[in-house]
């Protein structure tokens, strides 16, 4: 029987229909995309530890890259639903580890410090004791015992170490993604409610009111020469005094500061994400020249002796002579690598070696140890295949 | 290229105005989604009503061409003849609901991908969001949005919120479905009744409440649209006898396609069939039904659109 042509056309409509909401619901995984995580490293007695994208931390010999272990960390909870979910089950990492006498220490995503034994690689849960935080998505700092770090329930934890009580807490008005900074005994982090806070590291008191920008703050601060450094997303640079919160200085840019700066030979190198290294005179504030690189920069630059060492977005990595204010292209790691890739995590440096982790389709993560000088590729770990 | 093109002229203006909207609307982002949601339904009313119309037109000529099926019900050719036919004296294209569709479409996706990407889920969606900013200093200073909204999180799936998208979809459906009479097309009207609500429904059970906040806001909006068209249509249930008049009724009652056809109608036995409902008495006008758009273009016929005025 013929079905008429009416009928036809609502027909095609409902097919129309669902062939569009099919669009969108994948659209959750194109548009909104799954969380994977952009974790730096540390180097502590040549032992490199980094977060992969895959959930672990991983231990390398940092002189030859061969692995010392891999630590995959377990998810307590998962969140189902329809294949769409925003959180992932597995565990995702944003933090850089921090190293504290037998263990390294790790904030995830879903909301649980990691402590992993630094001998052997195997993983804890270490805080909270019952159930889980929101999402940690700074890095953790430990500092004479204490681990500090901040959460996206807006609150600055500090952690004994040992015992993993709860020293002191301190709520801020928002979100907190900054990584901490501590400097003589004093606390520095940025929140999403657009404040610096200066914390007392050892009860969590207030050092001095804290200091509003116009824009949240996601980059770690930087302290040279009692001055605090930082960029917020207001699309400025701060120079605050470090006693007392006073501003010195502030220089706009066009679009968000995203990274920390790397202080050195009394000049400012603050990346930001309209693609341009910026160098200010830390005492003013002032100009002295800008380094334009093609690509937003969104992973935090290293210092390796007098070289400023940036990575681009899209995979080139730079050296800047803080001495002559010369840029040179270190390496491409998209050509390293032969595939695209996007560079987040932040750079990392030990003897002169430059560590730059890389997100890539097909590899998943690729970590490269590069000569600060030279750029050759000294070795590279790939996680996914291993 | 197509999709950079894409981002400058659909998706970075869109995306920049539910910014701005957020700070003047208390920096409430569930607000500016509302309003903005209006505001495009509003610069859209036109096309919207045209395809509801266009829709209501089609919808009206069904009982005359399901009585042509039966009666060419061999012969293909005929058929295909004579349901053009029928469309052409109508006045009523086919096509006329999908146009403005069409048209409203990459408007709606456009407003779907901009709540999707202003509401960054995850740490890589916030920082890819800067590379869509305009340098506007509001832009900057509205960011990162609240995402909290009456009793929930706009960010993460809401199930209240997930039950109203369903229910205003329903609704919405059923105002603007015929009464069938064909058990075929009657399946096929319940199914089509059914199977949005419950995929929408289910989708905003993963979504963020920001996008069911948004598919609330244009059910409602399409359910006032529809009343303003055809009353409550589907939703009242039909009791041989009572005649019921919808909002406006004189005026709405002729879909414009058919106005402008000026034809004059035989008075076919199907279309006798229609006005009486199976029990002989005078069949319930739902408001923009098919008796009463014959009617009226009787009452019109060798008129055009300027004597008609002079005649009110």
């Amino acid at each position: 029987m013929q079905v008429e042509r009416p009928v036809k056309t609502r027909l095609w409509l409902l097919l129309v229909g669902l062939v569009l909401i099919g669009l969108i619901a994948s659209g959750c995984t194109t548009l909104g995309t799954q969380p994977k995580g952009w974790a730096g490293g540390e180097v502590t007695d040549e032992t490199l530890f980094f977060g992969s994208v895959k959930g672990e931390v991983i231990a390398l010999d940092a002189s030859d890259g061969s692995r010392v272990w891999e630590a995959p960390l377990e998810a307590e909870k998962s969140d189902g639903g329809f294949g769409c979910t925003p959180v992932s089950a597995m565990v995702v990492i944003y933090g850089t580890p921090a190293v504290a006498g037998d263990s390294v220490y790790v904030g995830a995503y879903n909301g649980i410090i990691y402590a992993i034994n630094i001998t052997t690689g195997e993983a804890k849960k270490f805080y909270p004791e019952e159930g889980e935080l929101e999402a940690v998505i700074g890095g953790l700092v430990a500092v004479s015992g204490k681990l500090y770090f901040g959460s996206v329930d807006g609150v600055i934890y500090a952690l004994d170490v040992t015992t993993r009580d709860t020293v002191w807490r301190f709520p801020t008005g928002s979100k907190i993604w900054s990584t901490p900074v501590i400097d003589s005994d004093t606390l520095y982090v940025g929140s999403f409610d657009k404040k610096l806070y200066a914390l007392d590291a050892n009860d969590g008191s207030k050092r001095w009111e804290p200091f509003a920008t116009e824009g949240a703050i996601v980059a770690a601060p930087v302290v040279y020469n009692d001055t605090v450094y930082f960029g917020s997303l207001d699309r400025h640079v701060y120079a605050l005094d470090a006693a007392t919160g006073a501003l010195k200085w502030r220089f706009p840019a066009e679009k968000w500061f995203w990274t920390k700066v790397v202080a050195a030979d009394n000049l400012i190198y603050a990346p930001c994400l309209d693609g341009k290294v910026y160098v200010l005179n830390a005492e003013t504030g002032a100009k002295v020249t800008e380094f334009g690189l093609g690509s937003p920069i969104s992973s935090s630059p290293v210092l390796v002796e007098n070289l400023v060492i940036v990575a681009t977005e899209e995979g080139r990595v730079y050296s800047l002579d803080a001495t002559n204010q010369k840029q040179r292209l270190l390496a491409n790691i998209v050509e390293l690598a032969d595939e695209a890739l996007l560079i987040r995590s932040p750079l990392f440096a030990s003897e002169g070696i430059v560590f730059v982790h890389a997100q890539t389709e097909k590899h998943g993560s690729l970590l490269y140890a590069l000569n600060a000088v030279t750029g050759i590729d000294l070795w590279r770990y790939p996680v996914s295949s291993n | 290229m197509i999709g950079q093109l894409w981002d400058v002229i659909a998706l970075q203006p869109v995306m920049n105005v539910l910014i701005v909207l957020t700070d003047y609307m208390m920096s409430s982002f569930g607000l500016a989604i509302v309003a903005l949601t209006i505001v495009v339904n509003l610069a859209m009313y036109p096309l919207t009503m045209k395809q509801i119309h266009s829709t209501q037109a089609l919808q009206s000529l069904q009982p005359k061409l399901l009585e042509l099926q039966k009666k060419y019900a061999k012969d293909k050719q005929k058929l295909a003849q004579e349901q053009m036919r029928v469309y052409r004296e109508s006045g009523v294209n086919p096509a006329g609901c999908l146009v403005p569709m069409l048209i409203q479409l990459p408007i709606w996706i456009a407003l779907y991908q901009s709540i999707i990407r202003v509401l960054a889920w995850t740490p890589e969606d916030f920082l890819g969001l800067s590379q869509y900013l305009y340098s506007w200093p509001v832009v900057y200073s509205a960011l990162p949005l609240a995402e909290k909204f009456l009793w929930f999180n706009l960010a993460i799936p809401d199930t209240y919120l997930a039950v109203m998208v369903g229910a205003t979809m329903w609704l919405q459906q059923k105002m603007s479905m015929p009464v069938a009479t064909d058990p075929k097309q009657k399946t096929q009207g319940q199914m089509m009744l059914w199977t949005m609500p419950l995929m929408f429904f289910v989708l905003c059970l993963s979504f963020p409440s920001g996008l069911a906040l948004f598919w609330v806001t244009s059910s409602v909006i399409r359910i006032i649209m529809q009343y303003l068209v055809s009353g409550w249509g589907g939703l009242v249930i039909s009791r041989p006898g009572i005649k019921i008049r919808k909002p406006g009724q004189k005026k709405a009652a002729l879909p414009e396609a058919a106005t402008e056809a000026d034809i004059v109608e035989p008075r076919s036995e199907a279309e006798k069939g229609l006005e009486y409902g199976e029990s002989g008495g005078k069949r319930q006008d739902r408001g923009g039904g098919y008796s009463a758009r014959l009617r009226a273009i009787r009452r019109q016929s060798g008129r055009g659109k300027d004597q008609r005025r002079k005649g009110r």
